[in-house]
């Protein structure tokens, strides 16, 4: 058996030349690569012709011939525990549906520390750990949730839990800024929003029943003039001026006091009852109300409820806040809200979850309104 | 006229071959080839070993040669049956190509996957969105089944 020369090729161009017989097995020839090259046999992988060679074989089966080049893979370690990336599959989205409904969806990057509505929850309002309706709820929020007549609102109003809270979310910077960051109109302003939303006069807008129940009639008396809707809020009142404020919002009146709502605000406005639920109702109010009401409408956020849909779902907020069960429903994700109608569209192929839902908000949760609207094409 | 050129490959192959491939028939039929391709090091492939099977047309060098990976692959451009999308195995191939070439071009494909034209696009979205998700799952797959 006469011996030739062989090259073992490595990773990284490396080569080495080695002589073997043709009757060697594969074994003996790594024992000699790893007296040559360092490299234990048990980590050896020879290839050859695109095959991994067996020990137990000899050189002249595999038809190595003079000047043949036999590939060497280094394996790993065999004792020594090599480093897994399993950890690194780890980093799936943990977003779950749930926790993502909890924010604000028109919350902006940088603010997530500060939500306006978790405050709401907190010692102050104990007894009362409700979640608060989302902001995507609230800008919909045709769940259940209906326009106070217009006798409720004055009651609420003339509560004074529901003026306190008023007054404490307008007096907190923290509270102003989220309420300026939120309206592009205010963004716009400057530091001027800030101390338009400091002044007294819008203070004692929201918080003074006086006010309200004139705005009221003002309301009543431009019923049916039509809406100037955002455009009042380039007649921004200058503070101090109600007058201003009163000629700008030439607003109708439709919705304040046709609908009523499906649970009593007076239960909600009564201390004696829960003296808690008032105060959360305001703070629902100012949290989600003010923040897009003062931005959209002026100086008279309570004015035009039906041309703003979260002023709109303050007072659903406030509705609900009574009675745990409607509150309760309100945080629930759409697909348990609206299970059986989502089934019933299901069934009827509206297979788009977004569309249905979105349909199903606007109808009110209506299969039929919500079908009408889905072939429509308005959703 | 294939067989002649079959065998020249071979031949060029055995005696040279591209650091990071090796192949050779599998048995007497040299129009059915075996072929291996190392892991490239800079690559989350590194350390493995992954087989490939070559059949050569009849009228090769005219028509490229088929080739599919025998080993599980965790790759945009390779797929589970082990069907590799490489223009030089289709429309781009040239009869001046040899298989060592070929193999060569996969194992670059290995280092740079092309995830603009993929086989597989749940793998292409990952290599584009989160490409440590992708290097841990392919690192993952090469450890499985290449080690």
């Amino acid at each position: 058996m006469s011996e030739f020369a062989i090259t073992i090729k490595m990773t990284g161009d490396a080569k080495h030349q080695l002589n073997v017989t043709p009757s060697m097995t594969v074994l003996q020839l790594k024992e000699k690569i790893a007296t040559d090259l360092d490299v234990s046999v048990d980590r050896q992988r020879l290839i050859f012709s695109g095959r991994v060679m067996k020990d137990n074989d000899t050189l002249e089966t595999y038809k190595i011939k003079e000047g043949h080049s036999i590939h060497l893979v280094k394996g790993p370690v065999k004792s020594a525990t090599t480093s897994t990336p399993a950890a690194a599959t780890a980093n799936t989205a943990a977003s779950s549906p749930s926790a993502a409904a909890t924010v604000p969806t028109n919350i902006e990057a940088g603010q997530g520390s500060f939500n306006p509505l978790a405050g709401l929850t907190d010692a102050r309002y104990a007894g009362y750990n409700i979640p608060m309706p989302t902001m995507e709820q609230l800008g919909f929020g045709t769940d259940g949730m209906q326009l106070p007549a217009e006798n409720q609102l004055e009651q609420m109003m003339d509560n004074p839990a529901f003026q306190e809270g008023m007054r404490s979310m307008l007096s907190n910077p923290q509270m102003l800024d989220y309420m300026i960051q939120q309206s592009p109109q205010l963004r716009a302003m400057g530091p001027a929003a800030r101390e338009l939303l400091q002044s007294d006069y819008i203070r004692n807008m929201l918080t003074n029943p006086q006010a309200m129940r004139s705005m009221m009639e003002l309301q009543r008396a431009m019923g049916g003039a039509s809406g100037l809707g955002g455009a009042s809020a380039s007649a921004f009142p200058t503070p101090g001026n109600p007058n201003a404020a009163s000629s700008a919002s030439t607003t109708p009146a439709s919705g304040a006091s046709s609908t009523t709502p499906a649970v009593d605000a007076s239960t909600g406005a009564n201390p004696a009852a829960n003296p808690f639920a008032s105060l959360f109702g305001a703070g629902a109010g100012a949290g989600a109300g003010a923040g897009a009401g003062l931005g959209g409408f002026g100086a008279n956020p309570f004015l035009n409820p039906s041309f703003n849909p979260n002023l709109m779902n303050m007072f659903g907020a406030a509705n609900a806040a009574p009675t745990t069960a409607a509150a309760t429903a309100d945080t629930r994700p759409p697909e348990e809200v609206f299970q059986t109608q989502l089934r019933q569209l299901n069934d009827m192929g509206f297979f788009d979850f977004d569309r249905n839902v979105t349909a199903l908000r606007r109808s009110g949760g209506s299969v039929e309104g919500a079908i009408e609207m889905l072939f429509n094409g308005s959703v | 006229m294939s067989m002649k050129r079959i065998t020249k490959e071979l031949q060029d192959i055995g005696r040279d071959p591209p650091s990071q491939c090796s192949a050779g028939p599998v048995g007497d039929d040299l129009f059915h080839w075996q072929a291996s391709i190392i892991g490239p090091p800079d690559s989350p492939y590194a350390g493995g070993v992954f087989f490939l099977a070559i059949h050569f047309p009849t009228d090769y060098p005219f028509k490229p040669p088929k080739i599919q990976f025998e080993t599980k692959i965790y790759h945009p451009n390779i797929n589970s049956n082990g069907n590799i999308c490489l223009d030089i195995l289709k429309e781009q191939w040239s009869p001046a190509l040899t298989i060592s070439k070929v193999l060569l071009s996969i194992c670059s494909l290995l280092t740079d996957a092309n995830p603009d034209d993929p086989l597989v696009p749940e793998i292409a979205h990952i290599y584009k969105t989160d490409r440590a998700k992708y290097e841990a799952t392919a690192k993952e797959w090469t450890k499985k089944f290449a080690i």
